[in-house]
């Protein structure tokens, strides 16, 4: 498979004393889904800038599908790759909805008609059709939010990177947005590059994870980052609840080697465990149940 | 709470003026203001206010709205008034020990009042018809410097998110325990949180910009918008524009 992002040894520094990035290494391949994960401060954002070229590394390169982006025009790179913000307000700059999203086509010197069709297209897609004529303040912070995205979508980028897409959602507005997101994935083959700190919305939303505290702490499969506990409180993260909850389920006595991480998975799971075991789950307390429940709550202790 | 400064919040109202060409708008209105502006007579001065009023009235934007905003023009230009009618030499009217009023002050003082009046409500008719996003297209369609209509742009989008912000600010402020007195500690306390406000205005500045560029702003944003010019436009146009001339010319001739 094509390498989407390719980070070769890139290292950032703010001024003499604050290191942002050392020496990060990441690849990511067409059509992948990838999540950075890693604490606050940790210069997640700052990576994400350096992807299309707002910043440039003190050393190091980045290169998008094989083009340097220090080397080529930013339009080569920004037809690639779209970068959301965290905050709507500062990714809805125009006055409008349809100029916001008519902004990065335009720029993209495409012809009006065309412009127009991107724009529908964008607003059809993030369920946001008859929002043209909206005034970004007058819109609520679920309904800003997927605006964003829709004005990066409407450059029909093949790799999409959002800086913390679920921080500040309601409990709707944040899965209506995972669906989106993984549809776009799953029904027009975009790269996905996610920086959060919602580790429950890693499993859904990315297959590979890299762990960021300025440097590359450590990569793999959700699966592999999130059985790491240590790695985890050393970096201020957690698991996912699903995967908390099968640990006790564990405990009492539950069959599983490879733990779900998310609650398709933990379906898909259960159903294959009825199946195995003769049409039902058997679950019993057995005399070292309370001491291992007891062990599993201090692992997850965070001091 | 504080007020958003909504000044199209009449936008979508219909009326002959809310039909008007954008564009032709303003610059048939931008006329009219600078010809009420010049006017040198008070007589002449009284028709453009009344004018000015009728355009308000055609334009079905509710007086109160406007009388909102009026009031804030009329302190500042009343007191022009008052400084006027004592200081202006010229035929005494009344004394008061060391100061008087004179005839002239007076006179000097109601024209500007009143153009100033007139100027300020015939805004309302001009940019209160239309959304402020369409003036500001409109204004870039007449060739207005780019580097001007981003500045309104933005300030136009950003105005309502420092307004939050100041909002927040200040909330936390009173839940805090400040209170609004005119006292130095809260002079103080202000200033800081204007500060604030303005070190986290910088901050999303920057970030804005990045926004931008990574959308690939490099300076000249262009918009799209379809504005159609009808005979009707014209007509409103060359009457508005007509009056505006024709004050000048009855005062040219004295004819009032």
């Amino acid at each position: 498979m094509r390498e989407a992002i390719t980070i070769k040894n890139l290292s950032y520094t703010y001024s003499e004393d604050t290191r942002a990035l050392e020496s990060v290494n990441m690849t990511v391949h067409e059509g992948e889904r990838i999540a950075i994960v890693g604490p606050n401060g940790a210069g997640k954002t700052t990576l994400l800038l350096h992807l299309n070229g707002i910043l440039h590394g003190t050393d190091g390169q980045v290169e998008v599908f094989g083009k340097s982006v220090d080397k080529v025009k930013r339009e080569e790179i920004i037809k690639d790759i779209g970068l959301v913000f965290q905050d709507p307000d500062d990714q809805l700059f125009m006055p409008t909805i349809f100029d916001d999203l008519a902004f990065g086509p335009i720029n993209l010197g495409l012809k009006e008609d065309e412009v127009r069709e991107r724009v529908e297209k964008a607003l059809l897609t993030l369920g946001l059709s008859g929002y043209e004529n909206r005034c970004p303040h007058h819109l609520s912070y679920g309904e800003k939010k997927k605006a964003s995205l829709a004005a990066v979508m409407s450059m029909e980028p093949r790799i999409l990177v959002l800086d913390e897409p679920t921080a500040n959602l309601d409990p709707r507005s944040r899965a209506e947005l995972i669906e989106i997101i993984k549809g776009l994935n799953e029904r027009e083959g975009i790269t996905i590059v996610t920086a959060t700190h919602d580790v429950n919305a890693v499993p859904t939303l990315a297959d590979r994870v890299y762990v960021l505290n300025k440097r590359i702490i450590a990569e793999g499969t959700s699966q592999k980052i999130f059985s790491d506990v240590e790695l985890l409180k050393e970096n201020n993260l957690e698991v996912p609840e699903v995967f908390k909850l099968f640990e006790v389920l564990q405990c009492f006595g539950y069959n599983c080697e490879e733990l779900p991480l998310s609650v398709d998975d933990a379906i898909e799971h259960l159903t294959r465990t009825v199946e195995t075991e003769g049409g039902h789950i058997h679950l019993h307390i057995h005399k070292h149940t309370h001491d291992q429940v007891r062990k599993l709550k201090d692992k997850y202790e965070h001091h | 709470m504080i007020e958003y400064p909504e000044i199209d919040r009449y936008a979508a109202l219909d009326s002959l003026l809310h039909r008007f060409d954008p564009r032709a708008k303003i610059i048939a209105f931008l006329f009219l203001i600078f010809s009420v502006v010049l006017i040198p007579d008070l007589k002449i001065a009284f028709i453009g206010f009344f004018f000015a009023i009728f355009l308000l009235i055609l334009s079905g934007i509710p007086l109160a709205f406007v009388l909102g905003y009026l009031k804030w023009v009329a302190m500042f230009v009343l007191s022009f008034f008052v400084i006027l009618a004592f200081t202006f030499p010229g035929e005494e009217l009344f004394n008061f020990y060391f100061l008087s009023i004179t005839a002239e002050g007076l006179y000097t003082g109601s024209l500007i009042t009143l153009r100033a009046f007139s100027a300020v409500i015939l805004i309302f008719p001009m940019i209160g018809t239309m959304r402020f996003d369409t003036t500001i297209k409109a204004l870039d369609r007449l060739k207005v410097p780019n580097s001007l209509v981003q500045m309104l742009m933005f300030t136009y989008r950003y105005i309502f998110v420092f307004v939050d912000e100041f909002q927040r600010i200040w909330t936390a402020m009173e839940s805090k325990g400040f209170k609004l007195r005119t006292t130095l500690y809260a002079l103080r306390t202000i200033g800081k949180a204007l500060g604030m406000l303005f070190v986290r205005s910088y901050e999303r500045a920057e970030r804005v910009y990045q926004a931008m560029r990574s959308r690939g702003y490099t300076g000249n944003p262009k918009t799209m918008v379809e504005f159609e010019i009808h005979v009707k436009d014209y007509i409103l146009a060359v009457f508005i524009v007509g009056f505006a001339i024709s004050l000048h010319v009855i005062s040219f001739l004295g004819v009032v």
